[in-house]
């Protein structure tokens, strides 16, 4: 699904990502945690493709990555789905013109320009809004007027909209209420079964459980990359504390 | 069926469609290869030092006029300003009426176009460099006011209150409790009047008030226009270099910028330096003033009235007023609706190129820097002087400066919303239709309708030249001295303008509103 080598990105002083090595095959759900700066986020952008390596490749689905711009390109990345903290959705259009917006890539512009005119594949996406437990009546309403749990799911319903292989989630947990919290990394962990798989950034070790592996990232490097069993308190410590870990 | 933000901003552009049409039956055949002598010029013009210096010369009075012009306005603008305000009377006099009264007289000499100020003073009082520092400062100080006037009244009045409780004077309780809070507004909106005020001072050269625009209208009649393309790209680079300088010092004072009124910001440390400006401004312009030979005193010199014609104001009123009406009305629709929606659709379409945003930003330049006389003479080389050779010019000029300010909204909405699109797979385009245009439409068009009312305003000067509207009746009254038609020209043009003010001052509330 997406296999990092030797990744590397500058940053100022010391590097965001300094040869980071990372594969996941289809069906896995990767845990990444790491204190504030280690270069969590700075990975998830390298694996969207947002963020060029200044060192190193990326595989996506065992192809490497085309040219920024390109149609293969964006073929490549309507595979890829991402999961944003601050969700990114667009305040001033409708939820279900926000959740069409997934399909942009696949749509010509008479497609694109109709969704901001008349309601557009209405049955899919009440489906989306069904499967999620939110009203299909909320189709028509600006996502400015949603309440903060409704906008996580109209995210995570503009996310299955695209249905990607390869799902990656920089933090979302991090501003939601426990239940609010619980619930979305349940649907998250849902619908990544096999053929899919999800990468995820956190900061709730609490959670750890429900993923097959957990990956450590501190100062741009990967410390450990175990199963959640595996992992020891003392480790965990170590990641969040000023000490490496002892091997 | 409701169209989404991101369609409002290019509903506009569907003008272009009829413009389109009528293109082929407005084009009398030639002309093509003066315009490719033209375009050819641009990439080679004349170097020789003769031509410039003469066109230093002529930009160094532009500057010139256009620097006192603007002075003269603020300094016009801020005693009009505080005399119209409703709050200053109430406190001083306990009654807002006089405000109320000023405030309307004060529309009149707003409504009347800088260049028509031009015309009239330059037919009244002869050739002087006094008269086209007076075109501009009139109208503009009359601007100035409302914007003051508008900004005192929308501020509380609590802190007012109390310094006037606590025994302050009248004058002393207004400079502590309204200054701060008014200073950064007045001084960054000052700032974009210094860039309408050197397009206005081009504008006016155009016409014969001094300066660059004159030597711009030579060449290009004469069509030497290796030479007036060193007039333009030297026009360019000061223009240019003065739009930088004001966002640079608007930035560093921390003054809001114009898409975004209401914002407060406090003026900081920086005030030592502003006081420093000004403080220097001042030997400036007395130093301008000295050069230019202005003097004031020339404004005092009235010439005679020539008789008015036999069948006086029966004649005038038998003008076609309806049509002349109408026509500068559609001008006014079709110029905004191809400046307002061309904008977005440009940006959509170019944006996206490797050099498309450097070549925006050239473009729009370009726009904003050549005079709209200019513009509509060089379409006459194609087209025949019609409504939509004018409306063509008037919109391209307005391009300019709505394209200008589309690109600031964009890089203002932010990049997130945008690059969430991208990397889901979709295109530039559509990545920038849906990411940021939904967020900018609003005040965009907001934006859109003021600029309606100042294309409205300009369509005078189009006219004149291609012959359509009011402006075409009121270059032959000129020429005719026909006084009385002048009269009632300037009344219509009033009449319309204040219509058109009250019109989009609505449609601006609506848009903010919701």
């Amino acid at each position: 699904m997406l296999s990092l080598r030797d990744v590397s990105v500058r940053g100022r002083g010391q590097p965001r990502l300094d040869r980071v090595c990372l594969d996941l095959t289809a069906g896995e759900r990767v845990a990444l945690i790491g204190p504030s700066g280690a270069g969590k986020s700075s990975l998830l952008a390298v694996a969207n493709g947002q963020l060029p390596p200044d060192g190193g490749q990326v595989f996506w689905f065992g192809e490497s990555q085309a040219r920024s711009g390109s149609r293969r390109r964006r073929r490549q990345q309507t595979r890829i789905g991402m999961l944003w903290q601050e969700l990114r959705l667009i305040e001033e259009l409708s939820v279900q013109q926000n959740i069409n917006a997934a399909r942009l890539a696949h749509w010509g512009w008479p497609r694109a320009l109709l969704n901001l005119l008349v309601p557009v594949d209405t049955a899919a996406c009440a489906a989306l809004l069904e499967r999620l437990d939110l009203n299909p009546d909320l189709l028509a309403q600006p996502v400015a007027a949603l309440s903060g749990g409704q906008r996580q799911r109209v995210a995570l319903a503009r996310l299955l909209r695209q249905d990607p292989l390869l799902v990656l989630a920089d933090e979302p947990l991090a501003s939601l209420d426990p239940r609010l919290a619980q619930e979305l990394l349940g649907l998250l962990l849902q619908q990544a079964n096999a053929p899919r798989a999800l990468l995820m950034s956190l900061h709730r070790p609490d959670l750890l459980q429900h993923f097959q592996r957990v990956v450590g990232l501190r100062a741009g490097r990967v410390v450990f990359d175990l199963a959640p069993a595996e992992l020891e308190a003392e480790q965990l410590a170590a990641l969040y504390s000023g000490c490496e870990p002892c091997p | 069926m409701k169209p989404a933000p991101p369609l409002w901003v290019l509903v506009p552009a569907l003008v272009m469609v009829p413009v389109l049409l009528l293109l082929p039956g407005i084009s009398h055949g030639g002309g093509w290869e003066l315009i490719g002598q033209f375009a050819w010029a641009a990439v080679n013009p004349s170097l020789d030092p003769v031509v410039l210096r003469s066109v230093l010369q002529g930009l160094a009075t532009t500057l010139g006029i256009a620097l006192l012009g603007w002075a003269v306005s603020l300094l016009l603008g801020l005693v009009l300003g505080v005399l119209s305000s409703r709050t200053v009377w109430r406190m001083l006099a306990g009654s807002s009426w006089p405000a109320e009264l000023l405030r309307r007289l004060l529309a009149v000499p707003r409504a009347i176009h800088e260049l028509l100020w031009g015309l009239l003073l330059l037919s009244l009082l002869g050739l002087n460099p006094a008269v086209a520092i007076a075109a501009i400062a009139l109208p503009y100080g009359a601007l100035v006011a409302r914007m003051i006037s508008d900004l005192l009244d929308a501020l509380p009045t609590r802190q007012l209150e109390a310094l006037r409780c606590a025994g302050a004077g009248p004058c002393g309780a207004l400079l502590t409790a309204i200054g701060p809070p008014l200073m950064p507004q007045v001084i960054s909106y000052g700032g974009y009047r210094l860039e309408c005020a050197l397009r206005s001072a081009t504008l006016l050269g155009v016409f014969g008030l001094g300066g660059l625009g004159n030597e711009l209208l030579l060449t290009l009649q004469s069509l030497q226009f290796h030479e007036l393309w060193s007039g333009l790209w030297l026009l360019l680079a000061v223009m240019l270099s003065l739009e930088a300088l004001v966002s640079g010092l608007r930035r560093r004072w921390s003054m809001p910028a114009r898409l975004a009124l209401e914002q407060r910001h406090p003026v900081g440390r920086s005030s030592r330096e502003l006081l420093l400006a000004a403080a220097a401004l001042l030997p400036l312009l007395l130093g301008v003033g000295r050069a230019l030979a202005v003097d004031p005193a020339a404004l005092l010199h009235w010439q005679p009235l020539p008789p008015l014609a036999p069948g006086g104001w029966q004649a005038a009123l038998a003008l076609p007023w309806l049509a002349m009406v109408g026509q500068t009305l559609l001008l006014t629709l079709v110029a905004a609706a191809l400046a307002v929606g061309g904008a977005p659709l440009l940006l959509l379409v170019v944006a996206p190129w490797r050099w498309g945003g450097w070549l925006l930003r050239l473009l729009w330049a370009l726009g904003r820097l050549w005079p709209p006389p200019l513009t509509a003479l060089l379409l006459l080389f194609v087209f025949k002087p019609s409504l939509t050779t004018a409306a063509l010019a008037l919109g391209f000029h307005n391009l300019g400066i709505l394209g200008r300010l589309l690109l600031e909204g964009v890089e203002a909405t932010g990049p997130e919303r945008e690059e969430a699109l991208r990397c889901s797979g979709s295109g530039a385009r559509l990545a920038l239709l849906y990411g940021r245009f939904s967020g900018l439409a609003r005040s965009y068009l907001a934006y859109g309708a003021y600029r309606a009312d100042v294309i409205l305003r300009e369509t005078v000067v189009v006219g004149m030249v291609a012959g359509t509207g009011l402006g075409s009746q009121l270059r032959e009254s000129l020429s005719a001295f026909a006084f009385d038609q002048l009269a009632l020209l300037l009344a219509a043009y009033a009449l319309l303008t204040l219509l058109g003010e009250d019109l989009s001052d609505r449609a601006r509330r609506a848009l903010l509103r919701a």
